[in-house]
């Protein structure tokens, strides 16, 4: 305790030293029990609630009593600096980096995996992204336009077959190759999960962090896996990027 | 049609369940006792997608109240700057012109999510106060802070509520935003005449009041639930209030066990009945049903 705080302020720290970790810290003097309980309940369990909601499969994964000793670990150990509710998940996915460390418990090795896909579509759903549709010419060529991609749309690759995991699945080992997922919110917003071949998410990868054409994305594939005939990856392209569009991945061509 | 940026007579909470319901009955009868709505601008704050486009939605069609949660006006960390810019870019933006926060903390050092009680000492008085005023400089505008629902007297207080609230208003010179359930709560769980307390507010600077159903867990016990219908004390303490200070405006909040919007209505109906009397000269409104 730090005494050079005034007496309000250290009483303060107790109260909520108390409320993160009711067993470790005792609750100030002269506060009774009972009425000290309504607040080690009520903030735990809305904390709880919170981070749940984000991650119904990892809590069933793990069953509700290594789920709730999880949160418990998260309030005590971790220091949230996100002033808005909706940063909680991702608070808490931080704290997974860390949690083996304060855990009795092993966790599973694919926790950190499955929690990341499970926060992803909120993230996606409210990433404050958009795009200007005047700029897009909708129904240009995929090849020799510039393909514009979702805004709001993440590529991620697992070590672990995540959207398989359920209670009944629980993976024991990482896969071999990893599995790429792309991930975006589509024009109803809604966030919709695509599984894609390597191949697919390397074009999708090229195309958004660079400016070309999907010609020349397909071109640098081809190059990169050394292929004796590109036209095959370029056609075999072709039809990847109008399925994508199809889709909703591709909004269009950036308009000339 | 008031003006889009005037916050005035009855108001319920925009919870995202009732956003369809309330975008089908728009504009008609059975919800026009909804004068304005309020949001927590910690849940839209830097939100797109659907959201974006639902906020946009209700600031084009109703007055918006901004009610904070995380501020952390009694606080042990720094007042956070950050979120205190990206608050008023928000307000600007929606043209939100009332903000309130509440008097109480949820940080130390981290994140707590929850509202926890302020000593009320002569030190605590003097920081909430400095820290509100640089929140309202920050701002550029007047906030009122709400008066806290509580379970813990803290040992360590010096004097009691309504001296450490009037002590803070004067002190930082801001608004207040009377919750009157949070006194009827308090009342009953620290045995003090709620009348009493409401008739020694600063009248002055009351500018919007709450209103909201409990759970009472034991005689001497409530719980601040938002979950349940506002009991009757509360409804004659809301008309009392009225009738002592004239009217103000106030917001019916329902944060859990939501029902249909139809059911909140009945008690939204109540608050512009209550209200109606003092409108009398310049617009009809619903007759209460309660």
């Amino acid at each position: 305790m730090n005494n050079a705080l005034p007496g309000f302020q250290q009483y303060q720290l107790q109260f909520t030293g108390h409320i993160r970790d009711p067993r470790g810290n005792p609750r100030p003097p002269k506060v009774p029990a009972k009425r000290m309980q309504v607040y080690t309940e009520i903030v735990f369990n809305n904390l709880q609630s919170s981070v749940s909601a984000c991650f119904p499969v990892a809590k069933k994964v793990l069953g509700a009593r290594a789920w709730k000793k999880l949160i418990r670990g998260f309030f005590m150990h971790h220091q949230c600096h996100g002033p808005l509710f909706r940063q909680i998940p991702e608070e808490f996915l931080s704290y997974l980096e860390t949690a083996q460390d304060y855990s009795e418990q092993t966790l599973p090795p694919y926790l950190k995996s499955l929690a990341h896909y499970e926060w992803i579509e909120l993230a996606l759903a409210v990433a404050d992204v958009s795009i200007d549709m005047v700029a897009v010419e909708v129904e240009g060529s995929l090849l020799e336009g510039s393909p514009v991609l979702a805004p709001a749309l993440a590529l991620l690759s697992y070590n672990y077959p995540v959207q398989l995991i359920s209670p009944r699945f629980k993976p024991k080992a990482p896969l071999t190759q990893p599995v790429h997922l792309l991930v975006f919110r589509d024009a109803a917003d809604d966030v919709q999960f695509i599984e894609i071949n390597q191949v697919t998410a390397r074009l999708l990868a090229i195309l958004q962090t660079e400016t070309v054409t999907g010609r020349q994305a397909l071109e640098k594939i081809a190059a990169e896996m050394a292929h004796p005939d590109p036209k095959v990856i370029i056609q075999f392209g072709q039809s990847v990027l109008e399925d994508l569009k199809a889709q909703g991945v591709i909004l269009g061509v950036q308009l000339k | 049609m008031a003006q889009l940026n005037e916050i005035s007579g009855a108001g319920l909470g925009l919870k995202r369940e009732l956003i369809p319901q309330l975008q089908k009955a728009f504009g008609k009868d059975s919800i026009a006792a909804i004068d304005f709505l309020e949001i927590a601008p910690e849940n839209w704050i830097g939100a797109g997608g659907r959201a974006a486009k639902q906020l946009a939605w209700f600031t084009e069609r109703y007055p918006i109240a901004a009610h904070g949660l995380s501020l952390s006006l009694g606080g042990p960390d720094p007042l956070n700057e950050v979120f205190l810019q990206q608050v008023k870019t928000f307000l600007e933006r929606h043209q939100i012109s009332l903000y309130t926060e509440h008097l109480s903390y949820c940080s130390d050092g981290g994140y707590l999510y929850d509202l926890l009680p302020i000593p009320f000492t002569e030190e605590a008085v003097h920081y909430v106060a400095r820290r509100i005023r640089q929140t309202q400089d920050i701002l550029e505008r007047r906030i009122a802070v709400e008066n806290a629902s509580y379970y813990v007297a803290a040992p360590v207080s010096e004097m009691d509520e309504l001296t450490f609230l009037r002590a803070v208003l004067e002190e930082a010179d801001c608004d207040l935003h009377l919750d009157i359930n949070n006194v009827y709560v308090n009342s009953v769980n620290f045995g003090f005449d709620p009348q009493e307390f409401l008739r020694g507010l600063p009248s002055e600077r009351i500018v919007y009041s709450h209103i909201a159903g409990h759970y009472q867990e034991a005689p001497d016990m409530i719980i601040d639930t938002h979950g349940q219908d506002v009991i009757d004390p509360v409804w004659s303490m809301l008309e009392e209030a009225y009738r002592f200070y004239g009217v103000f405006p106030t917001l019916l909040e329902r944060d859990i066990n939501i029902p249909p919007l139809r059911k909140l209505m009945r008690e939204v109906n109540i608050i512009a009945g209550l209200q109606a009397p003092y409108f009398s000269n310049q617009r009809p409104k619903r007759a209460a049903t309660g």
